[in-house]
């Protein structure tokens, strides 16, 4: 009676602190004792020798109110060291030598599941925390929302949720948009400054390019063709390259950057990209110099030959659509069904061999 | 048989219409037959199936828990997603195939739906996945999965059809089964947050007319949308059918495009940025573009047009009763809205009958057609025609190459056939 009281109590727990692991918390309580001469966490936990450490993840190293850190410790904070898993699993493993200078006189935690239990037991009081120094004062949020705001996102500390309906999500950091943000458009937006020649981009692409793609673009086997097929548009076996079908440059630079040499994709620095970017464009023949270099700045210049010939979705206007017709339901053909193509003769399904494909998907 | 008949949920009705149905096909003259092969079996060995105790009459199975994932019968190992590995380069950016054949209903089970990835499946927990919304916004924001799941949400059922599906068709009966030709579709139901919501939040600028989603995977996945899109039916979806999203699918998080190219519902959703231009990425370009006859391309050729197939019989799955009653059952959609009408022919598209519609009618879903007829014996060439709410009515290949062409390798909804020998055995053919 009473465990299965017990069982829905933790059920219920379990519900509103998420993810940290429970059985590792409670592990982690016990360890914890080896912590508590200095630190105080819960409740009403005020700082002692040491900080008390509610709120802890997601928060800058020395960022707790109130209290006096070592130089180090402030030094290792302005310095970007954000307490979650695995800078507090090192800072806790050996104390003095991940933050030199560090003020906590403890040996260290010797066993790594003694860590990440007592990590997983902080972790439960940085989800439910709502202490004052985890916000900015003069808030009216619910503490529901300072859960979320301040403790899955480090820099939420620092800022309030003022924006939207709901509050939710905090705000987007230019160095974070910065990382992530590297599309790039054909009028030229999102071009990262640098430069690089052809013949730069000749030797990345033998080393990093050429061995699926090709000594010249040709394609090994069927990895994509980058080169060649101009004019071939119309023919019965198209081959759709940058030079015969891309419209836009900004696509081949944008497209290497993120998702080339396949494997090791964002790899490239803006400098190679540009110069893979220039040798692509020799290799297809739209420019003939080795010594010629492309940059931010003159890569509008340039234009692919196919990008006339892209035009809006007509299907609305074909025949088909556009009769408006009750289509026939009883004597539509004069003559019976004659089987003019089978599957079979091709035999390419993959229970069957290996054979000579029409048509293959992009 | 009641399965035909409309008001199932009436069990008097549904009884007696299962007993008129049985009495009919008895009385009918093909219907004889069947009933003659029927009592044959009767009339001989008494089946051991039934006078003898079987092992599992006897021998308690496995308790609870012995999965406790459940997974489908043993005898199902058939049922599976079959990739055609001369299609690309290598595993990591191919496709594979939902078996259609071997499916009923509309609901696509998590673990069949197709997949296809450009840079592998990314496996990313949820604690570490984190949505960035920017560009011409009031507030650039990053959202945890903890923020998307306290945002208002909804239910909805979509197909999401890759714009490829029947792409190895344009020139021709290629591939033999419905998997193969037909199988780059699955129909899901996702909890998501609508798109728009989060766009509110961060406040979208007036000028504002495209946005971009990206992907967390290796591929980086990209594609323009419409901002008029984005804020009519888009979801931020983290569960399918109930469940989390499957890694394939894009777990934690995937955009939901619904009605349009496959392509567009970004799987590891990471970052939308709002512009004001469309940003010609390589798969709005090189990709995802019609190549048509006369040499010039299609391109953002969103929608994904009216479209049917029959699943059974099929290639791979044969008539293997033999003559008398037989079910003939498809799936039919339109990415413009509902599918009101479904046609299927017997003999080619010579004569044509409205087939019966499984009452489930979702926009932008899938929809389940049955076709009761008596079987001959003789060969038959079996089609569908779907005709959406809007009219669209599904084109013929025919009708298809004769307006684009046949290097447009997407977006090809022409009218399939079977062949059905006599031997119950099915091909794809195409027919004159
Ligand atoms: C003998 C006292 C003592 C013990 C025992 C101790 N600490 Fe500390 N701890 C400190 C002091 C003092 C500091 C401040 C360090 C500084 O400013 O360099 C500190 C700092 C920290 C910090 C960084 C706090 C911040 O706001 O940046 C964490 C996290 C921490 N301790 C966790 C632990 C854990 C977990 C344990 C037990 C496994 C533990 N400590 C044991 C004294 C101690
Ligand atoms: C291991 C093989 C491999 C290597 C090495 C490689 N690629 Fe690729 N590349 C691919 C594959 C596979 C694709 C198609 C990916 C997809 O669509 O999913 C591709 C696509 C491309 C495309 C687009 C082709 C088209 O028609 O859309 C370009 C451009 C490209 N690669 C450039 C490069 C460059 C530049 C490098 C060297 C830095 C490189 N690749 C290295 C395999 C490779």
């Amino acid at each position: 009676m009473s465990k299965s009281l017990n069982l829905v109590l933790l059920l219920a727990g379990l519900c509103v602190s998420a993810p940290a692991q429970a059985q590792d918390a409670d592990a982690g309580q016990k360890i914890f004792k080896k912590c508590k001469a200095c630190h105080a966490v819960g409740d009403g936990a005020r700082n002692k020798v040491g900080p008390h450490l509610n709120g802890i993840f997601g928060r800058v190293a020395g960022g707790g109110a109130d209290y006096k850190y070592s130089k180090a410790m402030v030094q290792a904070g302005d310095d970007g060291l954000i307490w979650d898993v695995d800078t507090l699993a090192a800072y806790l493993e050996k104390p003095k030598a991940y933050i030199k200078g560090t003020k906590m006189s403890f040996a260290g935690l010797r066993k790594d599941k003694d860590v990440a239990n007592v990590t997983a037991y902080l972790q439960s009081f940085s989800m439910t925390s709502s202490k004052p120094e985890a916000e900015p004062s003069g808030s009216s949020q619910s503490s529901d929302e300072v859960v979320a705001v301040a403790t899955t996102e480090p820099v939420s500390q620092l800022m309030r949720a003022t924006h939207g309906q709901y509050h939710l999500g905090r705000i987007a950091l230019p160095e974070e948009i910065l990382a992530w943000d590297i599309d790039v458009r054909p009028d030229g937006m999102g071009l990262p400054d640098g430069r690089g020649n052809v013949a730069r981009g000749g030797e990345l692409y033998d080393e990093q390019c050429a061995v699926c793609h090709g000594a010249f673009g040709e394609g090994e086997g069927r990895w994509p063709v980058l080169a060649g097929g101009q004019g071939t548009l119309k023919d019965e076996r198209p081959e759709k390259t940058i030079g015969s079908y891309w419209p836009y440059l900004s696509t081949v630079f944008d497209y290497v950057h993120r998702a080339m040499p396949f494997g090791n994709a964002q790899s490239l620095s803006n400098d190679d990209v540009y110069a893979l970017t220039a040798y692509l464009l020799y290799l297809n023949d739209i420019v003939s110099d080795e010594e010629f270099e492309l940059s931010k700045e003159n890569f509008n210049a340039i234009r692919l030959p196919n990008e006339g010939n892209f035009v809006a979705d007509s299907r609305p206007d074909e025949l088909h659509y556009t009769a408006q017709i009750e289509p026939c339901m009883q004597d539509c053909k004069p003559q019976p069904a004659e089987v003019i193509m089978r599957a079979r003769v091709l035999d390419v399904t993959p229970q069957g061999q290996e054979g000579e494909t029409t048509g293959a998907i992009e | 048989m009641s399965e035909f008949k409309r008001n199932t949920s009436d069990p008097d009705t549904s009884r007696r219409g299962f007993l008129r149905g049985g009495a009919l096909a008895v009385g009918g003259a093909v219907g004889g037959m069947a009933a003659a092969l029927s009592a044959r079996a009767m009339a001989g060995e008494p089946s051991e199936l039934i006078t003898q105790v079987q092992e599992w009459n006897q021998i308690p199975g496995d308790g609870v828990d012995a999965a406790p994932y459940g997974v489908p019968s043993e005898f199902e190992a058939d049922v599976v997603r079959r990739s055609v590995p001369w299609l690309t380069a290598d595993p990591i950016s191919s496709v594979n195939f939902t078996p259609l054949h071997a499916l009923d209903g509309i609901i696509t089970p998590n673990g069949l739906c197709f997949e296809r990835h450009h840079g592998g499946v990314a496996q990313i927990a949820p604690a570490d996945h984190r949505l960035m919304i920017h560009g011409l916004v009031d507030n650039p924001l990053v959202f945890t999965m903890e923020d998307l799941q306290r945002f208002p949400r909804e239910n909805r059922m979509y197909f999401l059809e890759c714009a490829a599906n029947s792409g190895m068709e344009w020139r021709g009966a290629q591939l033999n089964g419905c998997q193969f030709t037909h199988g780059m579709i699955h129909n899901v139901m996702y909890t998501g947050v609508p798109l728009k919501l989060l766009l509110q939040e961060a406040g979208v600028k007036p000028n504002a007319a495209w946005l971009l989603a990206e992907g967390a995977d290796a591929s980086a996945m990209t594609r323009s949308i419409p901002l008029e899109k984005a804020l009519d039916d888009c979801l931020v979806a983290f569960k399918m059918n109930g469940e989390a999203l499957r890694p394939e699918q894009g777990y934690p998080v995937r955009l939901v495009v619904p009605g349009w190219e496959g392509n567009m519902w970004i799987k590891w959703l990471r970052r939308i940025e709002i512009g004001d231009q469309p940003w010609h990425q390589r798969e709005e370009t090189s990709k995802y573009t019609d190549l048509l006859a006369n040499g010039q391309a299609r391109r953002f050729t969103w929608e994904m047009d009216v479209k049917s197939v029959i699943t059974n019989p099929s290639p791979q799955a044969p008539i293997a009763h033999g003559r008398g009653h037989a079910v003939l059952s498809g799936l039919a959609w339109s990415g413009h809205g509902r599918v009101k009408r479904v046609d299927v022919s017997i003999d080619g598209g010579r004569n044509w009958q409205t087939a019966q519609l499984d009452p489930m009618r979702m926009p932008k879903s899938l929809r389940r057609f049955y076709h009761a007829f008596e079987w001959d014996g003789t060969e038959l060439y079996l089609q569908s025609r779907a005709i959406d709410e809007f009219g669209h009515v599904q084109p013929t290949k025919t009708e298809l190459r004769s307006a684009r062409g046949e290097n447009s390798i997407y977006h090809n909804n022409g009218i399939q056939t079977w062949q059905v020998r006599g031997s119950g055995e099915v091909e794809n053919v195409e027919i004159s």
